[in-house]
């Protein structure tokens, strides 16, 4: 009836209007007001009336990457014990004094940081801060909770790992087999017995060694005044002492010269898995922005090439995931970084076939100079991607960008910059970026074979 | 055990501050609570039924359109298991005028995709894109519901997909607990057939897809949301000129499930499993009965918040776990509550013991006033946060519609969890976490937890 009339028109006069004005979705600024504290503290103000929430970020720039040797998982299992007691909050009282105020929390270990973070109802900005510049002051911390912390790590391990099929695949595995330089390339979620050597004189030197106002960052996102929380900011963390940091150790990676394979037997899955990695250029690099475009061309999307040709056309998987640093997006890490796509497939597809499929996409943007078309509408991906990771989590997401910046670059306000870094790549660009970093030597191919023997409980449903 | 050691290790205490033996501060209270209101909405109806809820939200340049059809698994009979779910997939594979291929570029230039997810009691189908492309997206989801191609070229491929995640998730620890839990709680009824066997699914032909969503599509079962930053009066345009003309297709299916358990135990054998996974729960009320909120604040006292106290025994003070919880799962006039953790196979009996310790104390004493306020206080501010984003609040909205629930359910749910005293904490416990009836599933290595679940329940052979 009505129907046949709006559907080509209307989009087309969406579009058609969107591409004359420029739209309205584009120019879009994040307030940032940036200040360091006397003992090098960087603080990033962020304001948004939105709800009447904050979120707020403590970044410490201590990632698993540059954990002790022999002491692999340290990092994240220190992450736990920044939850067991400070010096006016006991084991718990953290934990409660968030969610008895109406917040959630959380904190995780990545690459090159480790973050703690808490959203909670506006009025408690104050007791949030208080808190966090508690445990920046010092822990109190027993045998005990970290006999404890070291069960509850081992367990959540065993949860993500090792009692799961396809456990670790791609993301803690693929590091380990691309990376050479030991800092890149251990197992970062720990050895077990490497977690269970961990002692409390371990836990004592590395909080005095990262744990300090100069090397993190706090930030506030949310319905706040920036002048009142200004103030309570320097009032709590004004007198935290800085301290004397280590010299950062080499983490760079050597070019790679041969192209790489691996294969890893999984005795919990039951179908095949493929990944194959790329190492990235140089973070803020015009070929690192670059990437950011040819992550959308290759496989953000239903309408990326990757998918189109494995899923759409050849029906080898049903998904092809991946990106640029799986643990987090591509602003939020600092040093040598993969690019990885990965796969789950039948037996009856070789590893070969996937990977020739892949190649051969990825050569086009070797050959050919991407169209205008194709450009246009990976950068209208890329910034509606990027306002969603703004808004994730009730505005965290936009604190842990703000924190990135301002940890790695000493530059929060390039937030508002990134879109046009994304405008100025291209076609040329794409295609040398791809020469370079999307070069065959440049791979690395992680096949996962499959050796489930099916149990007993499950022949009901076997052919 | 654990208690007298850490009386014994006071003495040896690392103390890693400078001023150890000063007097303990307390944490500052904070400025006054701001009002929370819900974000205000518009709603419309359409002839056919269709309705549309409108929510401005926000200042980023972005809105979420979800289509929720009340069709999916509930719709499915005994030997079409599964088969929403590839009417499902079916939908992203073009319409009558559009290829999948031109759907997903045109969805990409607006900044999004067309995303399909199909449920026990619904199916939505989500646009999220750039705010000047709402109206743009509003009708390229119309046209997907209404006019879908249905290719039989796809029809192999599509089962293919999905006999592949099939058995990858019957690999998943996981996965095979929820299976056997729900199969032994809905013996017959869709809600308990959550796999498929593989050669039914095999078996499903293009004319099943196609009688199935003709047969349950239609404007009377369909509800389009709208929330973020978006041009109102275009959207609303837009929904009524590419939905209007629709049929009106039949009323939603109405097949409330009559759920049972029996405190028995049925063990998946996974040989040399380093955790057991575990389920234990039983049916309770579901959001239409009256008391519905009050048990969500039990539920988070028990074991359904980080501070609760599963939590805090099995794995703050024990170990024996990382990621425990209990949660209301909820489905059309249904719901069950269940408590699930990962636990080290060699601590799966004390685990149990403690669990069951959490739920008697529970029971035969009320919380103090001070945990159940902190408790309170904590569900109403992720309230607050529920209500924080585009597609929370579509959550939210479209929850209460799916349950038939009063406006005053969301408008007085703050009122209502803070009414609830430390007494009918304790009697809710009572009434409905009966341990007589709990029905435990466990995917673990049988050999070795087998005598240690044994004093909690008959092992099933």
């Amino acid at each position: 009836m009505k129907l046949v009339f709006p559907i080509l028109p209307l989009s087309c006069f969406a579009l058609t209007l969107a591409s004359c004005t420029g739209g309205d979705s584009e120019g879009f600024k994040v307030p940032v007001e940036y200040f360091k504290l006397k003992n090098g503290l960087k603080v990033v103000l962020s304001p948004d009336h939105t709800a009447p929430i904050v979120s707020v970020a403590v970044y410490y720039n201590i990632g698993f990457r540059i954990e002790p040797r022999g002491r692999t998982g340290f990092a994240h299992l220190f992450e736990h014990m920044m939850f067991q007691g400070s010096q006016n909050l006991g084991k718990m009282e953290f934990i409660k004094l968030v969610q008895k105020n109406g917040g959630v929390l959380n904190g995780s270990t990545r690459f090159d940081f480790t973050n703690y973070f808490q959203i909670v109802p506006a009025h408690k900005l104050e007791t949030i801060l208080w808190a966090e510049a508690d445990r920046m002051r010092g822990l109190d911390i027993t045998q005990d909770n970290l006999t404890n912390q070291q069960a509850v790590v081992k367990n959540e391990v065993k949860v993500n790992v090792l009692n799961q099929p396809y456990g670790g695949f791609p993301w803690l595995d693929m590091p380990q087999y691309a990376n050479t330089n030991w800092y890149n390339a251990h197992n970062f979620y720990g050895d077990l017995a490497e977690l269970d050597a961990a002692t409390l004189d371990d836990v004592t030197a590395f909080f005095k060694t990262y744990y300090a106002p100069n090397n993190a960052a706090l930030v506030v996102v949310g319905d706040f005044d920036p002048a009142e929380a200004r103030e309570i900011v320097s009032r709590y963390f004004e007198d935290l002492p800085p301290s004397d940091l280590p010299s950062t150790p080499d983490i760079s990676e050597a070019r790679q010269e041969t192209s790489k394979r691996f294969s890893k037997d999984d005795s919990l899955a039951n179908k095949p898995a493929f990944a194959i990695a790329y190492h990235m250029p140089p973070r803020n690099s015009p070929e690192y922005y670059a990437m950011g475009l040819i992550d959308q061309f290759l496989l953000q999307g239903d309408d990326s090439m990757l998918r189109q040709t494995l899923v759409q056309e050849r029906g080898y998987t049903s998904a092809v995931d991946g990106g640029i640093n799986l643990l987090g997006n591509m602003f939020n890490y600092n040093g040598p970084m993969l690019w990885i796509a990965y796969l789950f497939h039948d037996q009856a597809t070789p590893a070969d076939t996937l990977k020739e499929a892949i190649e051969s996409d990825i050569e086009k943007l070797r050959t050919d100079l991407v169209d205008d078309e194709t450009i246009d509408r990976a950068r209208v991906k890329f910034r509606s991607t990027f306002y969603d990771q703004l808004n994730s989590f009730f505005g965290f997401g936009r604190a842990d960008l703000l924190a990135s910046l301002a940890l790695f670059d000493d530059d929060p306000e390039k937030i508002n910059q990134i879109d046009d870094m994304i405008r100025r790549v291209t076609p040329e660009l794409i295609k040398s970026t791809a020469q370079e970093y999307l070069r065959p030597t440049n791979q690395t191919v992680l096949v996962l074979n499959p050796t489930k023997v099916m149990s007993k409980e499950e022949p009901k449903y076997a052919n | 055990m654990q208690t007298k050691n850490s009386l014994l290790l006071i003495g040896i205490v690392m103390i890693m501050t400078t001023e150890s033996f000063t007097q303990k501060q307390s944490p500052p209270e904070g400025s006054k609570p701001k009002d929370f209101v819900l974000p205000p909405k518009t709603t419309l109806t359409l002839e056919n039924g269709l309705h549309a809820t409108l929510v401005p939200y926000g200042s980023l340049p972005k809105v979420t359109l979800r289509a929720v059809i009340r069709m999916g698994n509930i719709n499915e009979a005994a030997d079409e298991v599964w088969l929403s779910d590839l009417v499902g997939d079916f939908l992203e594979e073009g319409t009558l005028t559009r290829t999948s291929k031109q759907l997903a570029e045109e969805a990409a230039r607006m900044g999004g995709e067309i995303g399909v997810s199909v449920g026990d009691d619904q199916m939505s189908v989500t646009g999220s894109v750039l705010s000047e492309f709402g109206p743009a997206m509003v009708t390229l989801i119309a046209d997907v519901i209404r006019n879908p191609a249905f290719p039989e070229s796809e029809l192999d491929r599509l089962k293919n997909d999905r006999i592949r995640d099939l058995s990858i998730q019957k690999a998943d620890p996981n996965a095979i607990t929820n299976e056997r839990f729900r199969s032994l709680l809905y013996p017959d009824h869709p809600y308990g057939r959550v796999f498929p066997p593989e050669e039914l699914l095999r078996g499903y032909t293009i004319q099943q897809v196609r009688n199935f969503y003709a047969g349950n599509a239609g404007g009377a079962r369909t509800h389009m949301y709208v929330a973020g930053k978006f041009d109102a009066p275009r959207i609303e345009e837009a929904i009524r000129t590419s939905f209007g003309g629709w049929e009106r297709g039949v009323e939603p299916l109405v097949n409330i499930p009559k759920p049972r358990s029996t405190r028995e135990i049925h063990i998946i054998d996974r040989p040399g499993a380093p955790q057991s996974t575990v389920y234990i729960g039983l049916p309770t009320i579901n959001p239409g009965d009256n008391d519905y909120r009050r048990l969500l604040v039990m539920n988070a006292l028990l074991g359904g918040s980080f501070m609760s106290r599963i939590t805090s025994n099995i794995r703050e003070d024990k170990g024996y776990t990382y990621s425990p919880g209990s949660s209301v799962s909820a489905r059309y006039r249904d719901a069950y509550w269940v408590q699930f953790a990962s636990i080290t196979t060699d601590v799966t009996g004390p685990a149990l013991k403690e669990i069951f310790f959490e739920i008697d104390r529970l029971q035969s004493e009320p919380p103090t006033t001070e945990e159940l306020q902190g408790i309170q206080n904590y569900i109403a501010g992720i309230f607050v946060l529920q209500n924080s984003s585009p597609s929370g609040i579509i959550n939210l909205l479209s929850f209460n519609n799916l349950h038939g629930l009063p406006e005053t359910y969301l408008t007085e749910y703050v009122k209502t969890i803070y009414a609830v005293t430390p007494e009918e904490v304790r009697q809710l416990a009572a009434r409905h976490i009966r341990e007589e009836e709990m029905q435990i599933v466990i995917a673990g290595d049988k050999k070795k937890i087998e005598k240690q679940v044994a004093q909690f329940g008959r092992v099933l052979p």
